[in-house]
């Protein structure tokens, strides 16, 4: 067990107790935005994280403002509290995750505590909350943030003491700390491993102007190697309204070049393994592995496919005549669907239409990574809180 | 099987092209698994250079069955070593391909060896080779290099202790004559050097050639490298001939033994290739890269050009000091694994 905060001599079972005891926030107190403001004006100095930045950015007053008014709107005349403690399981990957989770969660006024994974000693990140925790006595006495062994009593003794549960992570940690009993009246968010796809109109991508195909592909370039390619929502799939753009390739292998990404040869051995091992899926067309993506053709899709891929730039590719001859591509895991070239309207019936559970953003293409908080269909706020009766 | 070490360079590349692509389409007509990723991928399986036969990385080979033999004919499965939990490498090997190894491995060490049969100490314990059927790569290593020597013996005991009493006696006995002793670079340097060290016991075999592999990513972490290892083990067990060999149970076939000059050697049915690791395109001699390993013997699984995940550096060709022909070339080690980002596990980082 390692205790990042707080910094005292107690032990984990008394720093539980101690925090149990501390009272509770309104939904957007002073205090919180307060601090809040103090984390996003820090975060957006770290110029070379993006994920930082963007973490910042996030958090600006305007985005938080907004948010309130949301919350608070159709629910005039309820009285809403925050449910308690709530208790976050971080994944050991994507760093800024369990900031977004625990902040909505702080906003709405909770007491936290959060498992961080032991890498998180090591970044820039932990070290700016923990210097803003020490600034703010009330957050920082409703704060606990830890590192211990999965194997541990740990969870098993703040699931009990919790009221509501985040689990980040794959599909086999939310196995895992699923089969550990949670308090009776406590709820839970879990978020499993998530499959995403682009949907591309290439009638129109053809006849962009030269400025409007860089920006495009700038964009479409961010949603997909910034984390590697292995966020939940980077698209993996990229569905082809009409034929796919020969263009449209030449100028992200272009770009992947201009940007200088950084590519290294484990993940490119693992990418061309992974990519001849496709061959033998029946849905697989034709494989085209170059250094920087490798491109797989697909006949249908199916959920081996999904599991298969290993991010660094494998994209599936799937044509079609119209949106809405692919619904029944779409499978429960699938989460975000970026776009370009598509209305509302035609948006609005693809989503109705699809019979799985499948899809829980549409955005356009640039936007896959931006967090949101509505995420995998649940809204964070109305999770972390409860609505009390008064007639 | 012929001289390993005569064949130059314009004729190698013809004999070896033909063999190589020979190879690509027996398994191409054999191994449906192999055919698919060839035709779906749209390679030629006849290459107009050696550098261009497709290859197949290494990694394949633990997450798919690839083999071109039907099942009946499998008399030996090899699997690599690799840590409990970890998923390994089945080679499968039919009698022809399990002939030509041994074949293969009598000539290759003739130039190091001579013709006769030497007295063998395995630095190693006898329990490694109690199934026969399925071989890991340490137990395969033992019984393919046993065939050159006689009155084997393992040095050590199941616990991993050494025997010091059986190795007194066996040096008793053949002490005055030249001795063969065989094992593993790590197993050597944990089991054998470092507790007589320990013990502050030095030995004499000087008349001992030792011959060990089995690669360097265990003793790279006690920044120990080949100079030094022979250096430190020429020290405490009075061992000057030591050769190190690169190789891997996927490539039957394909040992690379270390010259005189300290540099490793590809036979005349081998070779090797420098890839750059991010374009995989073929570097030139003197640039460090990935390995690519190609062998004419593997006829009952498609392994005959593989992609390894070690990196080296080839030196030079037909012209190294020690007199062997062909290329020749050093092993850094494996390629670093790059920390993998994403919203996944939680639960893979062992803490």
């Amino acid at each position: 067990m390692n205790i990042f905060w707080p910094k005292n001599e107690l032990t984990f079972e008394e720093n539980i107790d101690v925090l149990s005891k501390q009272s509770i926030n309104e939904p957007f107190a002073q205090e919180t935005l307060e601090f809040i403001k103090a984390l996003s004006k820090r975060f957006l100095t770290q110029k070379k994280k993006p994920e930082i930045v963007a973490l910042g950015y996030w958090l600006r007053k305007s985005n938080i403002v907004a948010m309130k008014q949301h919350f608070y709107e159709g629910n005039t005349g309820i009285l809403i509290k925050p449910r308690g403690t709530t208790f976050h399981i971080a994944p050991s990957n994507v760093d800024t995750i369990f900031v977004y989770s625990w902040l909505l969660s702080m906003l709405a006024g909770n007491r936290n505590v959060i498992r961080v994974s032991s890498k998180a000693a090591k970044n820039n990140l932990l070290k700016i909350i923990l210097e803003e925790l020490k600034c703010n006595e009330k957050i920082g006495s409703q704060t606990i943030i830890c590192t211990y062994p999965h194997d541990g009593k740990a969870t098993e003794l703040i699931s009990n003491k919790c009221h509501t549960r985040v689990v980040w992570g794959g599909n086999q940690t939310v196995n895992v700390i699923r089969s550990i009993p949670l308090s009776p009246l406590a709820n839970e968010l879990v978020f499993a491993n998530r499959f995403s796809i682009a949907v591309l109109n290439s009638k129109i991508i053809e006849q962009l102007d030269n400025e409007s195909f860089e920006n495009l592909i700038d964009r479409f370039y961010n949603d997909s190697y910034w984390f590697n390619q292995m966020a939940c929502s980077s698209p993996r799939l990229v569905i082809w309204v009409g034929e796919k753009s020969v263009e449209f390739w030449n100028r992200i292998e272009l770009k992947v070049k201009q940007k200088q990404f950084e590519f290294d040869g484990a993940t490119q051995v693992t990418k061309l393994a992974t990519s001849l091992m496709l061959a033998n899926d029946q849905d697989v067309k034709k494989i085209d592995s170059k250094p920087i993506f490798s491109r797989i053709e697909l006949l249908s899709m199916n959920e081996k496919l999904r599991e298969s891929h290993c991010g660094n730039g494998i994209f599936y590719e799937y044509e079609t005549n119209s949106l809405n001859s692919v619904t029944h591509l779409i499978s429960d895991a699938d989460q975000t669907l970026t776009y370009y070239g598509f209305n509302e309207e035609e948006l609005q019936k693809f989503a109705k239409n699809i019979e799985s559970r499948g899809i829980d953003r549409i955005v356009p293409v640039g936007q896959a990574l931006d967090f949101n908080s509505v995420w995998d269909g649940q809204e964070f706020l109305t999770s972390f809180t409860r609505k009390v009766v008064i007639k | 099987m012929k001289e390993p070490f005569h064949l130059e360079k314009t004729e190698k590349e013809i004999i070896l092209l033909e063999k190589l692509n020979e190879l690509s389409e027996l398994h191409f007509n054999a191994c449906e698994a192999y055919s698919k990723m060839i035709k779906k991928s749209e390679q030629e399986i006849i290459a107009k250079s050696i550098i261009d036969v497709p290859f197949l990385p290494v990694q394949l080979f633990k997450s798919m069955e690839l083999k071109s033999i039907p099942d009946e004919e499998v008399v030996k499965v090899l699997t690599s070593s690799g840590t409990s939990g970890q998923t390994v490498s089945k080679i499968y090997l039919d009698k022809n391909t399990a002939i030509s190894q041994t074949k293969a491995l009598v000539s290759l060490m003739k130039p190091v060896l001579g013709e006769k049969r030497l007295p063998m100490i395995i630095l190693d314990t006898k329990s490694v080779l109690k199934n026969r059927k399925s071989f890991s790569a340490r137990g395969a290593g033992i019984i393919g290099f046993s065939n050159f020597g006689r009155k084997h013996f393992y040095a050590l005991n199941d616990d991993m202790t050494l025997d010091y009493d059986g190795l007194k006696k066996f040096m008793d006995e053949f002490g005055h004559q030249k001795i063969l002793m065989f094992g593993f670079t790590f197993m050597i340097w944990k089991y054998v050097f470092k507790k007589l060290k320990e013990q502050r016991i030095k030995l004499d075999f000087n008349n001992a050639i030792l011959i060990h592999g089995g690669g360097w990513k265990k003793l790279s972490d006690e920044a120990i490298d080949s100079l030094s290892f022979n250096q430190q083990i020429k020290e405490q067990l009075g061992i000057s001939e030591i050769h190190n060999y690169y190789g891997m149970v996927e490539q039957v076939g394909s040992i690379f033994i270390e010259c005189k000059e300290g540099y490793l050697h590809s036979p005349s049915y081998a070779d090797v290739i420098i890839r750059d690791p991010i374009s995989f395109e073929n570097v030139r001699n003197g640039v460090l890269g990935l390995i690519q390993v190609v062998s004419e013997l593997p006829r009952s699984y498609p392994g005959h050009s593989l992609l390894t995940e070690d990196l080296g550096t080839i030196i030079g060709e037909d012209n190294c000091k020690c007199g062997w022909k062909g290329k020749y070339f050093t092993v850094l080690g494996r390629i670093p694994k790059a920390e993998i980002r994403g919203c996944s596990d939680t639960f893979q980082e062992g803490e």
